[in-house]
């Protein structure tokens, strides 16, 4: 039943650079398929030979297992004037893809895991914002958020307080828009889209979409590994492996609204792949 | 005026040595950004052209290159270290035993780092067996290890840290996020803390902070 | 329920944390500056870290995740996220039984009673990827040729095991105390051995 909710939702299974060299061979919702370029053109198929759907968004290739796929979401920032997108490869992670995507919605953690990037001690506090789960889009959203950072982005200098809005459009899907340093008008937005290979495996790509008119391409895609990967040894360590939406097995504090918001609206929707349900 | 250029990517663990040797001996140096994954741009002809066999770090110091990781920190050792003891190369017992060392760093690639990038990157490999050649190396380095422990010594070889053990550091280090755990190897335990616990330690990805050894929020 | 030799004293100094594994848990055991031990089931109440991957500060045992502090008790002392909160007594961790006695940490999920004091003396702890009955046959075929590394009656070797999963044994090695050196490294090698001799039956 989780399974097949899971599979009526659309998934990034490659990106435009990973189908210059042949196709790729992947496994989504347990499901072996075969991702075969051109990116624009691109088709997925099954060992059976069952072909799904495809669509390019997001520099990514995107698909679906379902017989009734819910729409795709949209990020519209990513087609503004003047920003560089940034597809990262993928990363994969011995971890449920809700944990992915409920770590990618935590600030406390920056002191202590992105030490001197993201945070550090004894600037630990998380001050109270803003959550709703809004009922137009049935969207998760967090708001008003707000940490001091030592290096915010690969264009900040020294240290400063960085406002967040985070997003989760999808379960396996989260977006953060942060304080851009050198357009502060504007906002920097950087994304992961989860590729569930499994209950237990994520295939991570990050994706970013920035105003940044002096780093190169690798040093804005490295700068997103390192934040990704000082992450990856924390996912691969947590217990039970799957999320557990039983209020009563976890601990939140008021700094975790957003992880709460997060399973009650997978709670509701029935998105229960890579969860461990109530009781269970 | 910088020592060098290090043709760097942050999730490669020889290009770490590098960085954590610099750190530690506080040698100023210049970074080109390779975008090792996802772009495989040290396979490129432009990166070929400096490393002919596509690998990283590659290291420029004025007109000359270097290719090697291991030589590299012998280059940074002898250029850097007014101590001389991070590569004692001229005397007749540790200067050997610090080349075999180096030697086995290089095996450690080719194992526990292969390993990782399969884990993670999903190199097109057998990970398995470098998984299994991993192991067989963490034992090999336990056991030494274990000899040290016996002869109430820290490092791999003589009385202090050498380019030995920064190179053996960083992939026996990373081992866990290639699913190779260092339950069953507790001198190796105790030898990554001594590296971590050394002055002008840097970090990489996948290896964290002594936080005990910072300032606490509790003060 | 039984009690578990996970570790060897000298492998774990003040202010470190290790990771063992007894009677299917997991656990952490970690020491504090202070010299005390404690061992408790290996998962962070906030949100499930393995506090094995935790840091010491002072007597107390912090989370690598979001650095939650536990004092020796287990109970949490210290929310970063909300530092001036003081966090309710009911977050606790899980607390295991843990005793030293002639070198060797061992552990147990009960208060199982500690084990006899010996004059052995701790020489490795190690995992060998057979079981039990696989390590103690390879002990004995290892043993019997009399050859180097091959341990000799004067060295006093005895065997400990921790059956940690199906094929997957941590083994504790203790010979009489004050060996000389070389001795030390030939009975080293000895366990290498008697490590090769089970995982080759185990997977023939
Ligand atoms: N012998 C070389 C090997 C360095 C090496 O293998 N580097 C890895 C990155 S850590 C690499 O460039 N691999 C190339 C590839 O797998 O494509 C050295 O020690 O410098
Ligand atoms: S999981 Fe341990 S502090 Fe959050
Ligand atoms: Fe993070």
């Amino acid at each position: 039943m989780s399974l097949e909710y899971a599979k009526n939702d659309w998934y990034a299974v490659a990106d435009i650079f990973c189908l210059r060299d042949g196709p790729r061979r992947t496994r989504l919702l347990e499901t072996d398929i075969t991702v075969t370029g051109p990116a624009e053109d691109a088709t997925v198929t099954d060992d059976q030979g069952n072909r799904y759907p495809v669509q390019l968004k997001f520099d990514h290739v995107w698909t679906t297992l379902g017989d009734s796929p819910r729409p795709l979401f949209d990020i519209p920032e990513g087609d503004e004037e003047g920003r560089r997108r940034v597809p990262c490869g993928v990363v994969r992670v011995n971890c449920s893809p809700l944990r992915a995507v409920e770590n990618f919605l935590d600030i406390a953690h920056f002191p202590f895991v992105h030490t001197d990037i993201l945070g550090s001690e004894p600037h630990t506090e998380v001050s109270p914002y803003k959550v709703a789960i809004r009922e137009e889009s049935d969207e998760v959203w967090a708001t008003q958020v707000k940490f001091f950072q030592p290096q915010a982005a690969k264009s900040a200098g020294d240290g400063i307080v960085t406002d967040y809005d985070y997003r989760v459009p999808a379960p396996t899907v989260a977006v953060l828009y942060k304080t851009c340093p050198p357009k502060p008008e504007a906002q920097d937005v950087i994304a992961i889209f989860v590729q569930p290979v499994s209950e237990t495996v994520s295939d991570v790509w990050p994706w970013m979409a920035l105003y940044d008119d002096a780093s190169t391409f690798s040093e804005m895609a490295q700068f997103q590994h390192e934040i990704f990967v000082q992450d990856r040894s924390i996912l691969e360590n947590q217990r039970p492996v799957k999320l557990p939406l039983d209020p009563k097995m976890e601990i939140p504090t008021r700094a975790d609204m957003t992880s709460v918001a997060y399973r009650r609206w997978l709670k509701k929707r029935g998105a229960f792949y890579g969860a461990l349900r109530d009781g269970a | 005026m910088t020592a060098f250029t290090l043709y760097n990517y942050v999730l490669s663990g020889n290009c770490y040595k590098i960085r954590l040797m610099a750190g530690i001996l506080d040698v100023k140096y210049d970074t080109v950004a390779v975008d090792f994954y996802p772009g495989f741009e040290h396979r490129q002809n432009h990166m070929l052209a400096l490393n002919p066999a596509g690998t990283l770090p590659v290291m420029t110091i004025g007109e000359q290159v270097l290719t090697d990781t291991q030589a590299m920190l012998a280059w940074i050792a002898l250029n850097h270290d007014p101590s001389g003891t991070w590569y004692p190369a001229a005397d007749p017992m540790l200067g050997p035993l610090v080349q075999q060392w180096l030697a086995f760093s290089g095996r450690l690639t080719n194992s526990a780092g292969l390993a990782g990038l399969h884990s993670m990157l999903n190199w097109p490999i057998d990970g398995e067996a470098a998984r299994r050649a991993a192991i067989k190396d963490l034992r090999e380095l336990e056991l030494h290890l274990t000899d040290r422990v016996f002869e109430g010594k820290t490092w791999l070889v003589g009385d202090h840290p050498t380019i030995a053990d920064i190179a053996c550091f960083p992939y026996v280090a990373l081992s866990p996020d290639a699913g190779l755990d260092h339950d069953g190897y507790p001198a190796i335990r105790n030898w990554l803390y001594a590296v971590r616990s050394l002055p002008g330690f840097v970090t990489m990805p996948g290896i964290h902070h002594l936080h005990e050894l910072r300032e606490g929020a509790d003060g | 329920m039984t009690t578990r030799p996970v570790g060897l004293t000298r492998d774990l100094p003040a202010g470190r944390v290790m990771h063992a594994q007894a009677d299917g848990k997991d656990m952490v055991v970690w020491r504090a500056t202070d010299g005390t031990i404690a061992a408790w089931d290996n998962r962070c109440p906030h949100r499930g870290m393995a506090l094995s991957h935790g840091f010491v500060r002072g007597n107390r045992l912090a989370c690598l995740y979001h650095g939650w502090h536990y004092d020796r008790s287990g109970r949490c002392g210290l929310i970063p996220a909300h530092p001036d909160l003081e966090p309710p007594a009911t977050i606790h961790a899980t607390q295991y039984g843990v005793v030293e006695t002639g070198g060797v940490i061992w552990v147990s999920a009960d208060e199982a009673p500690a084990p006899d004091d010996s004059d052995l003396a701790p020489l490795r702890s190690f995992i060998v990827e057979a079981s039990e009955d696989a390590l103690r046959d390879a002990q004995e075929a290892t043993s019997a040729d009399g050859a180097p590394p091959a341990p000799e009656a004067s060295d006093r070797v005895s065997v400990l095991c921790n059956p940690i999963e199906p094929g997957r044994t941590q083994v504790t090695v203790l010979t009489a105390p004050g060996l000389p050196l070389p001795r030390l490294r030939t009975l080293s090698r000895w366990c290498e051995a008697m490590r090769r001799q089970a995982e080759a039956k185990e997977t023939a």
